[in-house]
């Protein structure tokens, strides 16, 4: 199981990141205190360090410094969202940085690209009889290759790091597209009624309602 | 252009057509002079020979009562051969002005002839081939005869020697140039030093450098310049430094606030967003909205906090005379219900000139501030002391202390000095930034005095409001 250690002065919002990625099934470590994150680093293995800058103690940048011999991976998640700042944080060899208030669905995608990155995450997910090569963007059902256009294929990504969460329209529309929502159109529907039909998940992926749509999976 | 390179200019210009015009007129005046006595040397000769012929003349065996052409001819040639080492150049004409002898040599025109009278000199000047030549006539009376002598001098000599001039003078005046522009140059450059000095200084500060000042080279009115310069520079780098010092704060303090804007905000999205979109069990969704709750509070009163210093600011104080007593009272309905500290209030009865509600909201803000940093049931004291200079009030407290490092840290805006804590107590790190604004507004500030683990003193002072100076203020 992947370990990853959240780092954070606010408990609300530790405990959300905490509640959120154990749920996409990360082991989570949090500490509010800069010192102690070095001490978790030092005392633990992790696979992953998402790091506050202003923290008491000893704050993100040293912490930063501190820790790059473990060769951990971190994301920067801080409120200063200014270019200077997020050149810093990744100048001291972040990986990734992350402005508050952020997207939980994004979080999740920054974390799951990273440890990518690192080799660390999944290369391949598997939802009931649906199997998905991430890196060779392959899928197939129960071994026999489904043919995905590119924008079905990031769709059924979302869909599949987001097991039995509601995804919103305007979100998945956003993530995919990467362009303004329009509340009229029906590109998102089309490719979600393609997806349903070319997986066999007609029972699986369901419309919510005034929402968007859920993969709803055992 | 350059200036320098101008002055140089000009200078040289001014030199040049001096010295042409002065040596000139100088060589020229040489040259008249010259000449002038060699016209005089010329009519000297000229009458010597006319008198060396009327007495040869006279000579002259006389076989007739006139003068006969040949004896002309003769003397002439005599008087001709006379001339020592230099050859002298002569001509002879008759009444009628026929020319009866001229030298070999002696070739001009007619023209002085025509003109010569009787008993009378006359000269020219004329050139002949590349020599100048005085021609000088007059009259000769002899043997009943009048004819017209006339002689030529060389002078060609002063022409020369005015060439000459002019040529050394050329010389000279390209030699006195050169030097004139090597040191005018000098000179120029020197002169102007101030000026390309603060040039160079406009330039470093146009391009941001406020700290460089040109230096002084000289007493003059461009030294004065540069002084003055200077001293703008000054009073422009301190204005710049202290709106540096004001955008760097201003900055700071929306930096703060945003980070104090979007860690609640980050929480309540978050929490908010999982609610929406996910099935929680019923732990998770209170744990959820609770979050959503509490960060919506500290959300409420920071921004209320900001309001509050907002219009503080704006509307600035009221300063009334207010008893202090009704301070104190205030402060015991607010505090002394609550049973989990000890309260002490001490104070001596006296008049405070304050804006009475908003002195109220410092010392609630102190004393709120004690308890959080006080342990349960620890001692609060609260006084309230008639001074030499005012009126002072101090809340002191037993707990935990503030660094020294951080003491001076602790006014500015959203400044905690422990944010878990002051956190879970819903402070928002705004309270003394109101107490600062406040007290400004009452010409006063606070002192705070704290040692680590031992406890906190802050105070500040009021003035008294004595009853004459009410009496003033209100007759």
């Amino acid at each position: 199981m992947i370990k990853i250690l959240i780092v954070d002065d606010e408990k609300p919002i530790c405990d959300l990141i905490d509640m959120n990625l154990s749920a996409a099934g990360y082991s989570c470590t949090a500490v509010q205190d800069g010192l102690e994150a070095i001490d978790a680093v030092e005392n633990n293995t992790f696979d992953l360090v998402l790091l506050d800058i202003m923290l008491p103690g000893a704050d993100g940048y040293d912490v930063m410094d501190y820790i790059k011999p473990y060769k951990v991976p971190v994301i920067f998640i801080s409120a200063k969202h200014e270019v200077r700042d997020r050149v810093k944080g990744l100048k001291l060899g972040a990986d990734d940085y992350l402005v508050k208030p952020f997207d939980v669905t994004e979080l999740l995608a920054r974390v799951e690209a990273v440890l990518r990155r690192y080799n660390k995450a999944e290369k391949k997910l598997t939802v009931g009889e649906i199997e998905i090569d991430i890196e060779a963007r392959r899928v197939t059902r129960a071994g026999n290759p489904v043919p995905l256009t590119s924008k079905e294929f990031d769709l059924l990504m979302l869909f599949a790091e987001n097991r039995n969460v509601a995804l919103f329209r305007e979100n998945l529309y956003e993530k995919v597209w990467d362009d303004e929502y329009y509340a009229n159109s029906r590109t998102l529907d089309l490719h979600v009624q393609r997806l349903r039909k070319k997986l066999g998940w007609e029972k699986n992926l369901v419309a919510v309602y005034k929402v968007g749509y859920r993969l709803e999976v055992k | 252009m350059k200036f320098s390179q101008k002055l140089l200019l000009w200078t040289m210009i001014i030199i040049a057509l001096t010295l042409g015009f002065s040596g000139y007129y100088f060589v020229n005046y040489v040259f008249e002079t010259s000449l002038t006595r060699e016209v005089g040397q010329a009519l000297d000769e000229n009458s010597i020979l006319r008198f060396a012929f009327e007495t040869a003349a006279l000579n002259v065996p006389v076989k007739y009562n006139l003068l006969q052409d040949s004896s002309v001819e003769q003397i002439a040639s005599q008087l001709e051969a006379r001339g020592q080492g230099t050859q002298r150049l002569l001509r002879l004409s008759d009444e009628e002005k026929n020319v009866l002898y001229a030298s070999d040599g002696f070739e001009t025109d007619d023209e002085l002839l025509a003109s010569t009278e009787e008993n009378r000199y006359s000269y020219r000047v004329i050139q002949l081939g590349e020599h100048y030549y005085i021609q000088t006539g007059s009259s000769v009376n002899a043997l009943g005869r009048v004819l017209y002598l006339e002689t030529l001098r060389d002078v060609s000599q002063v022409f020369e020697e005015r060439r000459m001039g002019f040529t050394v003078y050329r010389r000279l005046m390209m030699l006195m140039l050169v030097f004139g522009i090597i040191i005018m140059y000098f000179i120029a450059s020197r002169l102007t030093k101030p000026i390309r000095l603060l040039t160079r200084a406009t330039k470093e500060m146009a391009a941001g450098d406020y700290g460089y000042r040109a230096k002084q080279v000289s007493n003059d009115e461009l030294g004065q310049l540069t002084q003055n310069f200077n001293h703008m520079s000054e009073e422009l780098e301190k204005t710049i430094g202290q709106l540096e010092d004001e955008v760097q704060a201003r900055e700071d303090f929306v930096g703060a606030f945003a980070h104090e804007l979007k860690t609640p905000l980050t929480s309540i999205i978050g929490y908010a967003d999982m609610l929406r979109s996910r099935k929680l069990d019923e732990e998770k969704s209170l744990l959820s909205a609770n979050y959503i709750y509490t960060e919506g509070k500290r959300l409420e009163s920071m921004s209320l906090r900001l309001l509050d210093i907002i219009v503080t600011k704006k509307e600035g104080a009221k300063l009334q005379r207010i008893p202090v007593a009704a301070l104190f009272e205030y402060l015991r309905s607010m505090f002394l219900p609550n049973q989990s500290m000890e309260f002490i209030f001490q104070y001596e009865e006296a008049y405070v000139m304050a804006d009475s509600s908003l002195i109220q909201t410092v010392l609630v803000n102190l004393l709120d501030n004690a308890c959080k940093a006080s342990e349960q049931g620890s001692r609060i004291e609260t006084e309230g002391r008639l001074e030499q200079d005012g009126y002072r009030f101090t809340v002191r407290d037993y707990g935990i202390g503030i660094p020294d490092e951080e003491v001076s840290k602790i006014t500015q805006a959203f400044y905690m000095v422990d944010k878990s804590r002051s956190r879970s107590r819903n402070g928002a790190g705004l309270g003394l930034s109101l107490c600062t604004e406040i007290l400004a507004l009452h010409g006063s500030s606070l002192e705070i005095k704290s040692r680590l683990g031992e406890g906190t003193e802050v105070g500040f002072l009021l003035q008294e409001g004595k009853e004459e100076q009410y009496e003033a203020i209100h007759s």
